[in-house]
């Protein structure tokens, strides 16, 4: 109370034009000062200022929904890693033979290492990419038909053989990769085209199978070119031996040459 | 805005799943990401029992999503226009309907 009164009569001494009463009294009866550790409520009047002075953001006379949207800026990467790995992506493209594209969902980590280990016997290599980073390559070089492709996560399968049985059987043993295409000696294919390429026989017997097929014509021709005559050498091979025949039946000999004609 | 591979589907319920896509298509990256979520850890922890199958052909046909539940029903779903999101959290609450149903059978068997 002394220090309440103090406090009335040091705000009536320092302010001598008012004839007031400082209302300092009611909060000091309830026991803290102003400035507090814990949380203090504000005083009911300070409250009401407060809410009715809140900042209310100045709306746009047409809501940004109306307005056609601006063109997304395109982003300079010139960022050294991912032009790095576009670099990366580049040479990939160029030196490798078969490159197919697979749809790669989550799989255990020792499934992975397995896989890369049965491919890596078969010099295929098994590369992560990311899609931001191969599309724009790809658009750029002649591969754009392969760009539909790069959605969602994939792998590339890299290799300078084509080795597409032992690759389809890999795959085939891993059910979380999806082949989606491939693309093989500048040829894109699609998954149905690279079961046909594995079906395909090897080049050798391939070669051998044109082979044939290409000395089939000129012997049909041979052989009825030389029919005449084959015929002629068989009729006179009956001949001599329907006679010697009858010359051990009857010793009558006819002389074989009254016979040709 | 959730992220698709946030949802958690129960696919207890579930016998198999068929996802049928053409990658050369354009619209068929919702269904491609549907195949990747449902391949998670944890949704595949569900059900070991459940076969995912993706099927990838190259004849021009929409995304299908062909889902077998273990009591005879199925579940197709076109998603040529459908979003990630819309497909699990449908296929969630299929499953969710279905457990339910279990449920209340085994607890009338079980008074």
């Amino acid at each position: 109370a002394t220090a309440a009164n103090m406090a009335a009569l040091s705000g009536g001494g320092g302010a001598p034009w008012r004839r007031g009463w400082l209302p300092a009294l009611q909060f000091v009866r309830r026991g803290s000062k102003a400035v507090t550790r814990h949380w203090k409520a504000m005083h009911f009047q300070r409250q009401k200022l407060m809410a009715v002075t809140e900042y209310l953001a100045p709306r746009p006379a047409i809501p940004p929904r109306c307005l056609t949207p601006r063109k997304g800026r395109v982003e300079e990467e010139d960022n050294g890693y991912a032009r790095l790995l576009r670099r990366q992506v580049e040479e990939v493209f160029r030196d490798n033979r078969m490159i197919a594209v697979c749809q790669y969902n989550s799989m255990p980590g020792e499934d992975v290492v397995l896989m890369r280990h049965y491919l890596r016997k078969h010099n295929i290599e098994v590369k992560f990419v990311l899609n931001e980073i191969v599309r724009p390559v790809l658009s750029q070089s002649k591969y754009k038909n392969l760009l539909p492709l790069f959605v969602a996560r994939n792998i590339l399968l890299v290799s300078p053989e084509l080795k597409a049985k032992e690759m389809l059987r890999v795959l085939k043993g891993v059910p979380q990769i999806n082949l989606l295409g491939a693309c093989i000696d500048n040829t894109i294919l699609s998954r149905q085209g690279v079961e046909n390429l594995a079906k395909l026989p090897s080049l050798e017997v391939s070669q051998g199978q044109t082979v044939g097929a290409l000395a089939l014509l000129p012997s049909q021709t041979s052989s009825l070119l030389q029919r005449g005559s084959a015929y002629l050498t068989a009729l006179l091979d009956e001949h001599i031996r329907q006679l010697q025949a009858r010359e051990t039946g009857s010793p009558a000999e006819p002389a074989p040459a009254q016979s040709s004609g | 805005k959730k992220m698709a591979s946030k949802i958690r589907v129960v696919l207890r319920p579930v016998k198999s799943i068929v996802v049928r896509f053409c990658p050369f298509e354009s619209n068929v990256e919702s269904t491609r990401k549907f195949l990747g979520c449902i391949n998670h850890k944890k949704v595949q922890a569900t059900n070991r029992n459940c076969e995912v199958t993706a099927d990838v052909r190259h004849d021009g046909s929409e995304p299908l999503i062909d889902v077998m539940f273990a009591d005879g029903e199925r579940l197709i779903m076109k998603g040529a226009n459908l979003t990630t999101i819309e497909m699990l959290t449908a296929l969630g609450s299929k499953c969710n309907a279905k457990e339910l149903m279990e449920e209340q059978k085994s607890k009338k068997k079980s008074p």
